[in-house]
């Protein structure tokens, strides 16, 4: 089999979907289960994050969107009594339009201003959640969030588990399809160069704000998702801590790709259990930051550029043989 | 007449709060303006700093006023290392990725410095701690007035240095343009280190700062303040250090009066809400042209 691109995209995705919808077999053991929830939330709340830096813009304060999504979910599911899963995409438009206020701020800012920006948004979101918005929220304490099924319906976490596995497939399919679209090539051409994009036609600022929206609604669907999940929401949602993982996740993985989200939360998250096994505590954290420096300093292109890496290294090696010999077709 | 006292107690606690910005963010504006790179963990320089000299204070009992020269000392040498292994590989790469490897580096430094001093809440008696000055109502701490002269003598020992010194005047050229420096001979690379090691420099004297006023730390610490130093060289205008400086003063000041006025939990936040206002009013900054 050669390993070109397409095979390589063709066969991971047919074994992802195939592991994906396995595991529940292959594994009586819960905790399992709940890691690979957990994990699938990850991995859409990534491409989330994937998808703005697409469009050339690096958030540092993803996390606001994660928690308005959890918290505008939670408090409609609760006041009005509806399900959880019509509640999930109501928190999330929520947090498109916040993202999208959000966004008109940075529009013509740097591309680290925004940076900053989002960073303190973050911040700011959560000094409100605790002290304006308290009686709502519960302020420090949290409140509870009912369950996306709840426990008493009988294989309650089989249910939900593939629930939230046809989300993260639809989140996916989406982001592929925008990628793909005119409006994805839009948000390359303002991240390779804003000027030329500008006289093809394409307007910055509204693709720019469309891409924080998309990215907002996507990261307040996978919040709302862990929240429903887990059963109870605290103000901690929106710590630096969870805005910071999707960056890790996306840049092991190989940032502005679609794979790269899925491979990088896939591959670290066995990573963090695995060290969590022998017992690191803040040791686990110097690891991934090392991976993470490694990563951008010699594999800029995260690990789904590995096979073409190992390809081309594979090339080199031959061309320094000895004269005579015949190169391998490639 | 209470009131007024109220009054200038907050002024004087955003002019101690200030000084503290000043330094982190004249630190980040000399790495910046050299290099053009964007170090978001530079709070994490503050806290190790703040360690250093706590560590030696508890260990050898010395007045850690003094301390503050060796924290630096330290932090110029791990400053050369971080710059010589993280961020040359990726210069020019541009600013996100130089975003993205600061996160690595946060991880690292706060829970590096967590395996090392555990990660509680800790803190630090001064010599001075029950020693105050009258100033008109006021009684205001010998520290913080220690703590302002600290501030201002290597803010002037910095400018001396720049104006003065072959090495300053060779990292202002490169700052103004890298290519030409290049080309009059002047070895970019190595101003590079310097100047990383400078700003992380200047991060430990106000790590020591922060700890010699009593101030709690934890390996955590530094984040917040090092975003709000950006806030402030945005607010005061990238690469201008007297932007920072006054930026530094409104932002302590700024800080205090929200946190008398709207309680202690907007302290943060409402840093936060000026940048924001003032980016959407002039996306350069207050007093900066320059684009960054």
């Amino acid at each position: 089999m050669q390993l070109t691109r397409e095979n390589v995209t063709m066969y991971g995705t047919i074994a992802a979907l195939l592991i994906g919808a396995a595991i529940p077999f292959l594994t009586d053991n819960m905790f399992i289960v709940n890691l690979a929830v957990l994990m699938l939330i990850s991995i859409i709340f990534a491409s989330a994050w994937n998808l703005l830096a697409y469009s050339g813009q690096g958030s540092l304060g993803h996390a606001a969107f994660f928690g308005i999504g959890a918290y505008a979910s939670t408090i409609i599911a609760v006041k009005f009594g509806i399900t959880p899963f019509v509640t999930i995409f109501i928190g999330a438009a929520v947090a498109a339009i916040i993202g999208i206020l959000i966004g008109l701020t940075c529009v013509r800012l740097k591309e680290w201003f925004l940076a900053m920006v989002t960073f303190g948004f973050a911040i700011i979101v959560q000094t409100l959640t605790v002290s304006v918005l308290a009686p709502m929220t519960g302020g420090w304490d949290g409140i509870p969030s009912p369950r996306l099924v709840s426990p008493s319906v009988p294989g309650y976490q089989l249910i939900e588990y593939y629930a939230i596995l046809i989300i993260t497939i639809g989140a996916i399919v989406a982001i592929w399809y925008i990628m793909r679209s005119k409006v994805g090539l839009a948000f390359l051409a303002i991240r390779e160069n804003e000027t030329e994009a500008r006289a093809a036609g394409v307007d910055p600022v509204r693709y720019r704000l469309l891409a924080f929206g998309i990215s907002a609604f996507i990261a307040g669907v996978a919040g709302a998702l862990q929240i429903h999940h887990i059963g109870y929401i605290t103000p901690e949602l929106y710590g630096v801590d969870n805005s910071f993982w999707p960056i890790t996740y996306v840049i092991l993985g190989g940032l502005g790709t679609l794979a790269g989200p899925i491979v990088g939360t896939v591959v670290l998250t066995i990573i963090w259990e695995g060290l969590k096994e022998t017992g690191l505590t803040f040791a686990r954290y110097v690891i991934i930051g090392v991976i993470l420096i490694l990563t951008i300093i010699f594999l800029p292109k995260g690990l789904v550029s590995l096979p073409e890496q190992v390809q081309e290294w594979v090339k080199r090696r031959k061309r320094k043989e000895p004269e005579g010999e015949p190169v391998a077709a490639g | 007449m209470d009131e007024f006292s109220i009054f200038l107690q907050i002024i004087f606690w955003g002019l101690y709060a200030g000084c503290i910005y000043i330094l982190l963010a004249t630190g980040l504006n000399l790495i910046f303006g050299v290099m053009k790179v964007v170090n978001f963990a530079h709070g994490e320089f503050l806290m190790i700093g703040a360690y250093i000299t706590a560590t030696v204070f508890f260990l050898t009992g010395f007045n850690p006023f003094v301390i503050l020269l060796l924290s630096m000392v330290v932090l110029v040498g791990i400053g050369a290392v971080v710059e010589r292994l993280c961020f040359r590989p990726i210069l020019g790469t541009g600013k996100l990725n130089e975003i993205f490897l600061s996160i690595g580096l946060i991880y690292i430094f706060q829970n590096g410095a967590a395996m090392i001093w555990g990660d509680a809440w800790q803190s630090v008696k001064s010599p001075y701690e029950s020693m105050t000055v009258p100033i008109g109502p006021l009684s205001v701490p010998l520290d913080y007035i220690i703590i302002m002269v600290v501030t201002a003598a290597i803010l002037c020992g910095l400018f001396l240095f720049l104006k003065k010194t072959t090495i300053g005047m060779q990292m202002r050229a490169t700052s103004q343009n890298r290519k030409g420096a290049m080309l009059v001979g002047i070895d970019v690379e190595r101003i590079d280190v310097i100047s990383f090691g400078l700003g992380c420099a200047l991060a430990a004297a106000a790590g020591t700062l922060w700890v010699v006023s009593g101030q709690v730390f934890n390996p955590y610490m530094g984040s917040i303040p090092a975003v709000k130093a950006f806030a402030i060289i945005i607010l005061g205008g990238l690469g201008s250090i007297p932007g920072a400086i006054i930026g530094g003063l409104l932002m302590g000041l700024a800080e205090n009066g929200a946190a008398f006025l709207l309680g202690g939990i907007w302290k943060d936040a409402v840093s936060f809400i000026i940048l924001i206002v003032v980016l959407i009013i002039r996306p350069t900054g207050l007093f900066g042209g320059k684009e960054g």
